[in-house]
């Protein structure tokens, strides 16, 4: 009985919502707003990536948003697992292969990511992008060296840190531009590194945070 | 400019948020300054929702983050009705975490301090943003760290209450999504008032469908009958801190983006005889469950419950009257429900145990304790001469004043859902006072415990003498919360 009641409502949601997807003019040329992003953007904060700038600027307090709920996820969890304690007599030593490669990629992924975020606001990608193929570095240096730990106090560090300078850089904007998380730094040329003012050191901030965090996250929950 | 900064209500947000991210570097150097800094950030904001308040209410304030105009940027809608949830969340966490200096030693605590203000940080967004997808986010900073922080006894219960938790939570945060994203592809933008002003061009079974799943989103946290099987279980097995701001704020916050959404952006005012009746079914479902209830933090749960389903009847009156007797009980409930779940957080903390037996004679125990914990009670129940009385009074009037039939007869409910509330209340008293304590020994309550619970108790009875303090605030506030116009005009200047 149970189950057919939860069935007819499943098709009850799924024909409202089919109804409602159908009816909806997704694309039509009523979006003024993004039309607005498309032909000033660029003009108005100097990056050439659109995308990055409605992030960052146009709607860059749902970011900071995001990344508090990034953030009071890796907190969550560590509440969640505090005081398990770690085993690590069963763990095996993984193979000579996974050992040397792992030595040998996890520089070169750092320095991947590490583009991915500082070109943010130039190509595609960004800070959350950039955070997780760090993260995925750190990943692999722990399967090639499972029994070493990277210290959780410089994680903390380093997620209070980029966190504390996002809202600082905010705050600033708002001494010096009148609003919060206003671009008060120049623009710059498009298409050049050092271009679109704030933006790309709040994308290195959040690329640094998201890394750090994700990381945190991993160790955690491979333990 | 400078002189003004300090007073740009997004620092209600900002300072908060920051407070909470700095804190572990806090920690490193002093693990025992960790427990002040809620306290902190609940004080600047405080202060500064106090000050801005006789400012929101000649003329609401609009800020504009990063710089530009609405729609194009997000934008902070501050008006009296965002300031009088501000005040409520800012006084209820100041108290709520200085009672948790003393209270909260096991666990991870200095991940529990930054998970607590981040919860008040992410309620005082929602209160305050103008932007639906904003608001979401928000929502969901909210959501998630509510979830952590029941499960942090980490015993069965708590875990079990928080996965329950989780998965209705996130059902209803993709149900709000899923309605945003059909707002976006209606109208092209997310600000609230943008959409407002453009709801009437459309007309189309997809807004139906939209408002649909806000109510069904937001009645999650909201509590509302029949989506609230996870509160009675989140609520009593959370920390009692944590139950406090679940209890008396987190659910508001629920009621407030629903009807911020109904009143603001959508036209339908045919739902709102459906709302009432609905929470009259969850008035008396909550009162009836809470009467048969032995764990005393579940009947407190369950009576949250209740007076969710009387605050949505208040909200659904569908008057300016009705809006602000709801804005009324919100505040009595969140005073009230805060003060119970603080000193029934002590008395279990004394007796180890949550069974109503337990609480045999601990009016000779904890004197002070007890007698706090019935002026919660008679506030609750609607007894002049406590701020129940007039909170209830007036929504009654307002009902009366429709003159239908409907609001009539679930007047009449609401009253019979009244007295459920007053016999399992009285029998609780009854426990308290007229049984014979197993010891004689007197509890020893801490200062940082008490004074909290007092504070509560003083401005229940206070504002119960004097409810014209309140009214005009509150008038004022629910002229504003209704008023579609002057929100799309205020937003757009001119």
């Amino acid at each position: 009985m149970k189950k057919i009641i939860s069935f007819v409502l499943l098709v009850i949601i799924f024909i409202g919502i089919y109804f409602a997807v159908s009816q909806i003019p997704y694309g039509k040329d009523k979006m003024s707003v993004s039309k607005h992003y498309l032909n000033n953007g660029v003009k108005e904060n100097g990056a050439s990536n659109i995308v990055t700038s409605v992030v960052l600027n146009y709607r860059g307090f749902d970011t900071l948003g995001e990344l508090t709920i990034l953030f009071i996820g890796a907190i969550g969890l560590g509440v969640v697992l505090f005081g398990f304690e770690t085993k690590g007599k069963d763990i095996k030593s993984p193979s000579l292969i996974l050992n040397a490669g792992s030595t040998f990629l996890f520089p070169f992924i750092l320095l991947f990511g590490i583009y991915i975020f500082i070109h943010g606001h130039l190509s595609p990608g960004g800070g959350f992008q950039g955070g997780a193929v760090i993260a995925s570095g750190f990943l692999i240096s722990y399967l090639g060296y499972p029994k070493k730990r990277i210290s959780e106090k410089g994680i903390h560090i380093v997620e209070s840190l980029g966190g504390t300078l996002f809202i600082l850089i905010g705050l600033l904007g708002l001494l010096l531009g009148g609003y919060f998380l206003s671009n008060i730094l120049p623009k710059g040329t498009v298409n050049t590194l050092v271009s679109g003012g704030i933006i790309p050191l709040l994308y290195v901030l959040i690329g640094i945070k998201v890394g750090a965090e994700l990381a945190g996250i991993i160790y955690k929950l491979m333990e | 400019m400078v002189s003004t900064v300090w007073q740009n209500p997004v620092l209600l947000i900002v300072v908060p948020l920051g407070l909470a991210f700095f804190t572990p570097i806090i920690g490193l150097i002093r693990k025992e300054l960790v427990k002040y800094i809620p306290i902190l950030g609940m004080l600047f904001n405080l202060t500064l929702s106090l000050f801005l308040l006789p400012k929101v209410l000649d003329n609401p304030i609009i800020v504009s983050l990063s710089g530009w105009k609405p729609p194009f940027a997000i934008n902070l809608f501050v008006g009296p009705v965002g300031i009088l949830f501000s005040i409520l969340i800012s006084l209820v966490g100041l108290l709520t975490a200085i009672y948790g200096i003393n209270y909260i030693k096991k666990g991870a605590v200095e991940k529990y301090h930054m998970l607590f203000l981040l919860l008040l940080t992410g309620a005082t967004g929602i209160v305050l943003t103008g932007d639906i997808f904003n608001l979401f986010v928000f929502f969901e900073i909210l959501c998630i760290s509510s979830y952590a922080l029941v499960a942090y006894n980490q015993d069965k219960n708590g875990i079990e209450a928080a996965t329950k938790y989780l998965i209705q939570g996130s059902l209803g945060s993709a149900f709000i999504l899923l309605g945003i994203g059909f707002l976006y592809g209606l109208f092209g933008t997310l600000n609230m008032a943008d959409i407002a002003r453009n709801i009437t061009t459309v007309d189309s079974p997809a807004l139906f469908i939209a408002m649909a799943l806000f109510i069904t989103g937001f009645g999650v946290e909201a509590a509302i009958f029949p989506l609230n099987a996870w509160l009675p279980d989140a609520h009593s097995s959370a920390p009692s801190t944590i139950s406090a701001i679940l209890s008396g704020i987190a659910i508001h916050i629920g009621i407030y983006a629903i009807f911020r959404v109904l009143y603001t952006l959508f036209g339908f005012n045919s739902i709102f005889t459906v709302l009432a009746v609905i929470g009259i079914v969850t008035l008396l479902i909550g009162e009836m469950s809470a009467f048969r209830q032995e764990n005393i933090k579940r009947v407190l749960a369950y009576s949250s419950m209740g007076q969710m389903g009387l605050i949505i009847f208040a909200l659904s009156i569908g008057t300016v009257d009705g809006i602000s007797g709801g804005l009324f009980q919100i505040i009595t409930h969140t005073l009230s429900k805060s003060l119970l779940f603080l000193c029934v957080g002590y008395m279990v903390y004394s007796t180890n145990s949550m069974e109503l037996s337990s609480l045999n004679g601990l009016g000779k125990r904890m004197p002070l304790i007890s007698l706090l914990f019935t002026i919660g009670v008679f506030s609750l129940i609607g007894l002049p001469p406590f701020i129940g009385f007039p909170s209830k009074l007036s929504i009654i009037l307002a009902g009366l004043k429709t003159g239908e039939t409907l609001f009539l007869i679930l007047i009449v409910l609401m009253l019979l859902a009244t007295v459920i509330e007053g016999v399992y209340f009285f029998r609780i008293i009854q426990i308290l006072y007229f049984k014979e304590p197993d010891k004689e020994e007197r509890f020893k309550t801490p200062f940082t415990l008490l004074f909290p619970v007092i504070i509560l108790g003083l401005l229940i009875v206070a504002i119960g003498i004097y409810p014209g303090l309140l009214q005009e605030i509150l008038d004022r506030s629910a002229e504003i919360f209704w008023d579609k116009l002057s929100y799309i005009k205020i937003v757009f200047g001119g």
